[in-house]
């Protein structure tokens, strides 16, 4: 690996503001790969990052400030990128069902989404099955993840899982599921797709079903 | 190893009133002055009454209040360990609280095996290692007895084998005052002299009488050796309460009171101002088994007035903590070694001794050792507190977020983490969630601390010392055994 992308990738890691842009136009200006610097060195970063979370040496805020560097990152790459070249691992709605208001670990998923490379498309709490199904329709998601904090609020994921069929959508996305009481065997039950029982498993899951 | 930051407590423990514990001073003073004791060293019978003590016809000795009080006036009220290479590792005194381990163990739970075997001089270098790995251990006593020694010299023996797997500062056992002798040599060898010893003391004698009120001469000769040597040592009394002291945890306390400051005044008539530490051990008689106990409740209680009459009489003071009657390492071994060592904390004791002690004292345990420098660990932060012109009221960040928003990237959360007071991180305490921690094979306390105590003994082992050094102290091992034989 070059001096450069080493360079990339521990500016990525420490998530300042400001640095990994200009790791990305120095790479360029050496005549760098832009591909080769979105692979080894932007992705690598963020690789590395989600690894360091998993080890306990760095906290979550780290990631999130991780993946907005490597954002800033992206954008001074793009122009450069061949034409065609997916920036995304694709598009996921999200949010925490109807009747429930609790949604700091689905934000938690979706910041780690985002990290992960996912366009994330957060509805909030309290979301109203139509309005998961609209958002899925109109983004193209292929991803959906629905986040319930409590037992008596777990069956709106049923509902929204029913009206996907109902609108004949349910084949074209995939369903995550999660939340503390939620478990493998009820995601099984109302026949979602994924489950996992917290963020940094849910990207595991969610780049599986992708 | 320096001693930058000792740890102090600012949340702090205190149950007795300045009434009270003058009372308990005045009856230990009563007990030395009206019962007297035995003392059975002549030397310091001598010294003894030649400064205004008594003798009576039946042996006893009585010593009166103004020889104790000149004695506190002269002994200092903190003094300094070093680590073996000579730089400052503890100040024992105020509030400064250090753990270490305790001392001559018969048994041991081996660590590999999880067999209840006896101890051998091989234990007391595995307890010095894994002690050399953690940072929350501060000072090393030899952890296990070497049942596989004969017994002359065993103690030499114990001392070269802990200076050779740590270099922390050594708390030691000694027989009598030649063993001892030869180990305050070795340690001076170490420093370049016995000047530069008694400047840099990097042991710490521990010497016991024997309760009820007798001092039997060698724990004197020890005593006075230290004081010539410049040597810090404890005098430290260990009275079962109901059994060999006062079932009442005044009664107990006034009587090891009385036991210990006669140690005081003729280690401070032969070298006043030599560094000395106060300490009565805590232990009860259960009265229905007949066993003696260094974890019932009841020995806490003792123990909390201890601490505080030393803290009151501005002696830096012998302490307890990381113990258990236990004979399993099991939940009771997690709450005994928490709640000791917890009170030791916030009581601001000194020298916490013990830990890695199992069933009063007989069986060793090095996941115990683990276990405890995890629990240091994390309380540390906690009695660390919240410094009042630190506190941080967060106010524009909670303004920043406002409803329905969330901190898990906000500036304020990651400069907390990064440069302000972070998250303390355990080591062995789980925090995994049950798939997780299944997935990780389903490990429990007991066998995390196991394998880390197995992992520090993997390490490296501390630089090996000057080889003319440990001639020399073979030949002292020699003329100790021949001397002893």
């Amino acid at each position: 690996m070059t001096d450069i992308m080493k360079d990339i990738i521990a500016a990525v890691i420490d998530g300042e503001p400001g640095p990994v842009t200009t790791a990305v136009s120095a790479a360029l200006e050496a005549g760098e790969d832009p591909e080769s610097i979105l692979n080894d060195g932007l992705t690598a970063g963020m690789t590395a990052v989600g690894e360091m979370l998993d080890q306990g040496e760095i906290f979550i805020p780290d990631v999130l400030w991780a993946a907005e560097a490597m954002q800033e990152g992206l954008a001074v790459l793009l122009p450069h990128l061949a034409h065609g070249v997916s920036r995304s691992a694709g598009t996921v709605v999200i949010g925490t069902v109807q009747g429930d208001v609790h949604d700091i670990g689905k934000n938690l998923v979706g910041l780690m989404l985002s990290g992960a490379g996912f366009e994330v498309r957060d509805l909030g709490h309290d979301v109203a099955p139509e309005a998961f199904v609209d958002s899925v329709a109109h983004n193209g998601a292929g991803l959906l993840g629905m986040s319930a904090m409590l037992t008596t609020t777990m069956p709106a994921m049923t509902r929204t899982l029913e009206l996907l069929r109902a609108r004949g959508m349910r084949e074209k996305v995939h369903v995550l599921v999660g939340g503390a009481p939620v478990t493998q065997g009820y995601a099984d039950k109302i026949g979602a797709d994924g489950w996992a029982i917290d963020a940094t498993r849910a990207v595991v899951v969610a780049k599986e079903l992708a | 190893m320096r001693d930058r930051t000792p740890f102090e407590p600012v949340i702090q423990l205190r149950h007795l009133s300045d009434d009270t514990k003058q009372r308990i001073f005045d009856a230990a003073l009563q007990v030395l002055a009206d019962v007297g004791a035995s003392v059975s060293h002549p030397e310091g019978v001598e010294l003894l009454v030649r400064s205004g003590c008594t003798l009576d016809d039946s042996g006893l000795l009585r010593v009166p209040p103004s020889a104790v009080e000149r004695a506190l006036s002269t002994v200092p009220s903190s003094f300094a360990l070093y680590d073996r290479s000579g730089s400052q590792a503890m100040t024992l005194g105020g509030n400064n609280v250090y753990f270490g381990t305790g001392s001559d163990l018969m048994w041991q739970y081996d660590v590999e095996t999880g067999e209840h075997r006896p101890s051998g001089l091989d234990d007391i270098a595995r307890v010095a290692r894994v002690c050399d790995g953690l940072p929350n251990i501060d000072f090393v006593m030899s952890g296990a007895y070497p049942t596989d020694l004969g017994p002359q010299g065993v103690y030499l023996a114990t001392f070269l084998t802990m200076m050779r797997n740590t270099t922390k500062p050594l708390v030691l056992v000694a027989e009598n005052e030649v063993d001892l002798g030869a180990i305050i040599d070795t340690a001076a060898d170490l420093r370049g002299g016995a000047e530069r010893l008694r400047e840099a003391p990097y042991l710490l004698a521990y010497v016991e009488p024997v309760s009820p009120l007798l001092h039997p001469r060698e724990s004197i000769a020890k005593l006075l050796l230290c004081a010539d040597a410049g040597v810090p040592v404890a005098y430290v009394p260990a009275p079962l309460a109901g059994a060999t002291s006062p079932i009442s945890s005044g009664g107990h306390v006034v009587q090891g009171m009385a036991e210990c400051l006669l140690g005081l005044v003729v280690h401070q008539l032969r070298a006043p101002g030599a560094p000395f530490m106060f300490g009565v051990n805590q232990g009860s008689l259960d009265m229905v088994s007949g066993q003696p106990s260094y974890t019932a409740i009841e020995s806490f209680m003792n123990y909390l007035t201890i601490v505080e009459m030393a803290k009151w009489l501005r002696l830096p003071n012998w302490g307890i903590s990381g113990c258990t009657d236990s004979q399993a390492i099991d939940a009771q071994l997690g709450l005994e070694v928490a709640e000791l060592t917890l009170l030791s904390m916030l009581l601001g004791s000194n020298l916490n001794h013990d830990v890695g002690f199992m069933g009063f004292g007989l069986t060793g345990s090095l996941e115990e050792i683990v276990i405890t420098d995890e629990f240091v660990s994390m309380n540390k932060k906690l009695l660390s507190g919240v410094p009042a012109e630190d506190l941080d009221l967060a106010v524009e960040a909670i303004a920043g977020v406002g409803p329905k928003g969330h901190y898990l990237g906000h500036p304020h959360t990651r400069a907390h983490l990064r440069k302000g007071p972070g998250q303390w991180r355990p080591g062995l305490l789980n925090r995994d969630n049950r798939d997780r921690w299944v997935e990780a094979g389903s490990v429990d306390l007991r066998e995390k601390a196991r394998r880390k105590a197995l992992a520090i003994l993997q390490t490296d082992p501390p630089a090996p010392l000057d080889p003319g050094l440990l001639q020399r102290a073979d030949a002292r091992m020699n003329t100790l055994r021949r001397e002893t034989v």
